[in-house]
Parts: structure tokens; sequence; C-alpha cells
């Protein structure tokens, strides 16, 4: 047994009573699947995060932000490693409150963090798990909620540790997300779970003076287009964000699927024209275990009732 | 009396131990394809199965997106349609199904399913966002040559579409956005305590409608389509825009498939209706 637990959880953990978070019908799918459960496990972590390293000369996110000073080209310290683009103001010296140039970057310590989080809420959850002896943890779910301060989120991972009757123990649990029926099923197709994935991109918008004029917060300095036009700099901000959290899965694949891929976006608008994208990424990783045919063709059904 | 045999399927669950341990025994470790690079798709393991059943499998993530900008002081004065608005709709659209159709080429996909729409009216801006799974014949010289489809229809669908024998072309789309004419003064403080219809947004609402579904339906024919099946309609006012009616739609192209086949649906008729009950609810 892992020493870090605390005594009243490995107590709770050789309670001589199984806990699970599974439905009824999970539980008989898990039975007959020939899966024990042995325990309800747990991971949980706070983790604050402030604004990254200083962001020096950066100004306010208002309209003097993207000040005078900076030649093109300026790549924060912050957004180092990351993703980064600027785009230039076309008109020149105009005014004090003019943007001169605007950028979008990665905020890799959002994601570092983020990732640390997650990562140390899952190790956790399987610390637990390892305890109990299981093979595997079903039908695990997160949550990922802002605590009453600002800047501070709360993982929290939970699962059911199952083991499997007379199989010797992988190195470490797997786990997945599916849990009766459809785990049953991915087990019929010949694919065996490995692990759950969660990632996430974080990319900031500092509007360009172009981009804050067409986002509709413009300060009225040139007459109204004739036509629309395409917003770049937002539309390759959001293109990357979702594109960061696909590579960051596939690089944890290793030749693996990854299914029930699901997307989440969150968008924030702390200026006018500045926008903070953060985008999140879970699924089931799996592995083929063993060539499967097809499915029969399902037969279509026109119910009377 | 003879005890009577166990339903078949009393079998299944030995197998399914067999499969549970067989796939939990073997890969305890390494990957099959270490060196390439992994699959995602959003598809349910019911939606891989049904896709595998029709011998197609999913190849990649695929996303498009497109932001147009709107000048926000069109949606206020005019009459007819809202042209720049029609215009900056149906260009986010076909700015996201090209980059949505570019991504799905890149992994060698012959079409796009399952794809969700999110798509924003903003008095600045319109935004388009496409995410869906590329997905290929098992076979893949199948079907080799044909045009790339992208598809709102969820993978199920897409599936007895195919038994059916039809198959996606495309995904079309109509728009039109239409002022709805102010009424005169004098009109508007002789209905102001009357019971009476608002021709203004009555007539705003056939014109856009009118043109948004003819759109549609041109996109349809451009795509050498048949018909359009799943059609999603949006309509009505916008909530920063008094006097300005939007209609959308859009769809899955469909075309009969090169081999002809039709499905021999099951009637069936369900045991399981949801039990007749009551609430006593009480009185006052």
């Amino acid at each position: 047994m892992s020493d870090d637990l605390p005594e009243a959880a490995r107590g709770r953990l050789h309670g001589g009573a199984f806990t699970s978070g599974l439905s009824v019908a999970d539980l008989a799918a898990c039975h007959t699947m020939g899966l024990e459960p042995v325990g309800l496990v747990q991971g949980f972590c706070a983790m604050q995060w402030g604004y990254g390293p200083a962001r020096t000369g950066f100004g306010s996110a208002g309209g003097m932000g993207m000040g005078m000073g900076f030649a093109s080209g300026f790549t924060p310290n912050v957004a180092r490693g990351g993703y980064v683009e600027n785009y230039q103001c076309p008109h020149g010296m105009v005014s004090a409150e003019h943007r001169q140039w605007g950028q979008n970057y990665e905020q890799t310590w959002i994601e570092q963090s983020w990732q640390d989080g997650y990562g140390a809420a899952n190790h956790r959850m399987l610390e637990e798990a390892t305890t109990l002896g299981a093979h595997g943890v079903v039908g695990v779910v997160d949550s990922v909620a802002s605590l009453a301060d600002a800047g501070v989120v709360e993982f929290h991972l939970l699962g059911t540790a199952v083991i499997v009757t007379d199989l010797e123990r992988p190195s470490a649990p797997w786990t997945t997300s599916l849990a009766g029926q459809r785990l049953a099923k991915l087990f019929e197709a010949g694919y065996a779970p490995v692990s759950t994935i969660a990632v996430v991109s974080s990319v900031r918008v500092w509007a360009s003076c172009m981009t804050e004029y067409f986002m509709g917060s413009g300060a009225g300095l040139w007459s109204s287009p004739t036509d629309s036009v395409e917003i770049d700099q937002l539309v390759s901000a959001r293109t990357r964000a979702r594109q960061l959290v696909r590579e960051r899965a596939r690089s944890q694949l290793h030749g693996d699927e990854l299914h029930g891929v699901d997307v989440r976006v969150n968008e924030r608008e702390p200026g006018a024209g500045d926008i903070d994208i953060e985008v999140q990424l879970r699924g089931n990783r799996v592995r083929r275990a063993r060539h499967a045919d097809p499915l029969a063709l399902p037969r279509p059904a026109v119910s009377l009732s | 009396m003879s005890t009577p045999p166990p339903p078949a399927h009393h079998s299944a669950p030995d197998d399914l131990r067999a499969a549970v341990r067989e796939a939990l025994a073997s890969p305890a470790t390494t990957a099959t394809h270490a060196s390439r690079s992994g699959l995602t798709s959003d598809l349910t393991i019911d939606e891989t199965l049904i896709l595998h059943s029709v011998e197609w499998v999913p190849r990649d993530l695929v996303i498009g997106l497109s932001v147009q900008s709107v000048p926000s002081a069109i949606w206020s004065w005019g009459s007819g349609e809202i042209e720049l608005a029609s215009r900056a709709h149906a260009r986010a659209f076909e700015h996201a199904i090209a980059r949505l159709h570019a991504e799905a080429v890149a992994v060698g996909a012959h079409g796009v399913v399952g794809v969700h729409v999110e798509r924003r009216i903003l008095a600045s801006h319109i935004e388009v966002e496409l995410i869906g799974t590329a997905v290929a014949p098992a076979d893949a010289s199948a079907a080799g040559g044909t045009k790339v489809f992208i598809s709102d229809l969820p993978a199920r669908d897409f599936a007895l579409l195919l038994m059916a024998g039809w198959r996606p072309v495309a995904l079309a789309v109509g728009a039109s956005f239409t002022y709805a004419p102010r009424r005169a003064v004098g009109a508007a403080l002789r209905q102001q305590t009357q019971n009476v219809e608002l021709t203004n947004y009555t007539a705003a609402l056939y014109t856009a409608r009118s043109t948004a579904m003819e759109r549609m339906q041109r996109a349809a024919l451009d795509a050498h389509g048949t018909g359009i099946v799943d059609v999603t309609i949006t309509e009505g006012p916008l909530h920063f825009a008094a006097h300005a009616i939007g209609f959308t739609a859009w769809g899955t192209v469909v075309a009969p498939a090169a081999s002809s086949r039709t499905i021999d649906p099951l009637t069936v008729v369900s045991l399981d209706d949801a039990v007749s009950s009551f609430d006593v609810a009480p009185l006052a």
C-alpha cells in the first residue's frame, strides 16, 4: 500500500465492502464481463496560476495596451516555445490610443499548470486504484471547476476500480470513461482500454487595430467597409488552439487510437477585441488487441408503437 | 415435462469474458503501431462499430472555421435583403467548409461525417465552426477517386444512407437576412392598441425563407445532388436588430449510389411502452 495515502483513506479502502460510482446496469455489465468492482477511487488537485512571467512592456489590455514602443516581430517571454503570431497595424502612426500591432500567443504556463493539475489528480486516483490491487478503473469522469478565488482551479477525477480474477496485474491500472454496455462493446470489437486522455490549449488574442475594429469596438476612424472580410487574426488563433489540443493528444497516443473525443471551448473577452481561448479535449485511448470482423449489417426496424 | 433449453445467448457471457481477458492480457504494454501517429475520432464506440459494419473506418478529427466581419450599422435601416450579411454568412460557411475539406484530404479521407455546426450571428461578425470525423473505406481502393464529402449526418445515419443505396455528397447552406421595414408613424399609432398582424415582419420572414431555401437548393444542384436530408432551420428576428429577420438552412446533399440497394426494414411492435400512470395533484 502506498505510504502517501492518509490513514483514513487506507482504512476506508480496506473497509471490507466495495464502493462504486456504477449504476446498477453498469454493475451488472461489469460482472458479465468478469470485472469485479473493488472501490470508488478519486483524485483531487487544486492549482493556482498567475499571469505567467512578467509581461514587461505590455501595459493594459485597453487601447493603450499595444503601445508604440514595439517593433514588428517582438516575442514576449511568456510565449517562447509556443505559438506566436504578430499582426502589424497597416496605418502607421495614427494616435497614442491606436493599436500599433496585435498578437496571438499561446499561454504555455496556463497549459502547463492545467496539465500538472489534471495529471496530479489522475495520478492520485491511480494510486488509490493500485492500493486496492485494481487492474483498471472504469467509468472515469472528471470535473474542472474554479474555486472561490479567481485563478484557482480544482481538478477532480473519479472512477470505479475493478479487478479481473486470475489475471496478472498490469504495471499501472488502465483507465477508461466507458462503463457497462459500452465497455463491453469495446472489448467485443477487439479493443483494450489504455487510458483516458485530457489535454488543453490556451491562446490569447491581443487584437490588432483591424481586428478590434472588425470585432465591433473600433474607434470609428475608418468608414464602414462595403463588404465583409475575414478576421484573420481571430481565425488563426481559434484554428491554432484547436490544432494544438489535437496535436497534444496525438503525441500521447504512440500509435494507439483516441475514441469518443469531446472538444470543449471556453472563450472570454477581458477587453475590447481581446480574447482568451481555452480548448479542452478529452477521449479514451484504446489499443487494438485483436482483429475483429465487421459486425453484420444491422437490420433497420420500423416501430409501430 | 422436460425443461426447456436455455436461450442461445446464455453462452454470451463466457465469450465476452474471454474477449475481455484476451484484450487485457496481451497488450499490457506496447502499442501496435508505435511509430505511427495516433488516430483521433469523436465517434462513440457504437458509431465506430456501425461504421465498421458498412466497411468504413475513422481517419482523424478535422476542423474548419471562419469569422467574417459585418459592419454593425447595416442591420438598422434599409429595405429588401441585407445583402452584405447574407454574403458574409455564405462566405463564413464556404471558408470553413474549404478548411475542413483540406484537412480531410490531408489525412487521406473520403469524407467527413457527424459534422457539428457551431454558428453565431453577432452584430459585428458571423462565426462558423465545423468539427467532425474524417472517414474512409476500410479498403482504401474501394471508392478511389471520389470527391471528398462533408456531411452533418451522424455516423449511424451515414451507415443507414449507404445501406439504402444513397451516398452523401456535400453540406448545402442557404441564408438570407432581410429588413422588416418600419411602419408609417400613423399606422403604428393606429395599431398600437389593436390585435393586428405585423405584415412587415411576416412578409420579411417569407422573403428571407424563400431566398434561403432557394440558395440551399441551388447549392445541392451545383454539387450534383438529388436531394437534401436532415435540414436544420433557424429563423426569426435577431436579438441585436429589431428590424431585421434572418432565415438560415443547411443539410446534407445526397445522391443515389452507383450500386443501387434498398433496405427491407423489419416491422416491430414495441412491448415496452412507458407505463401508464397518473399523478395526484393537490387541489388549489
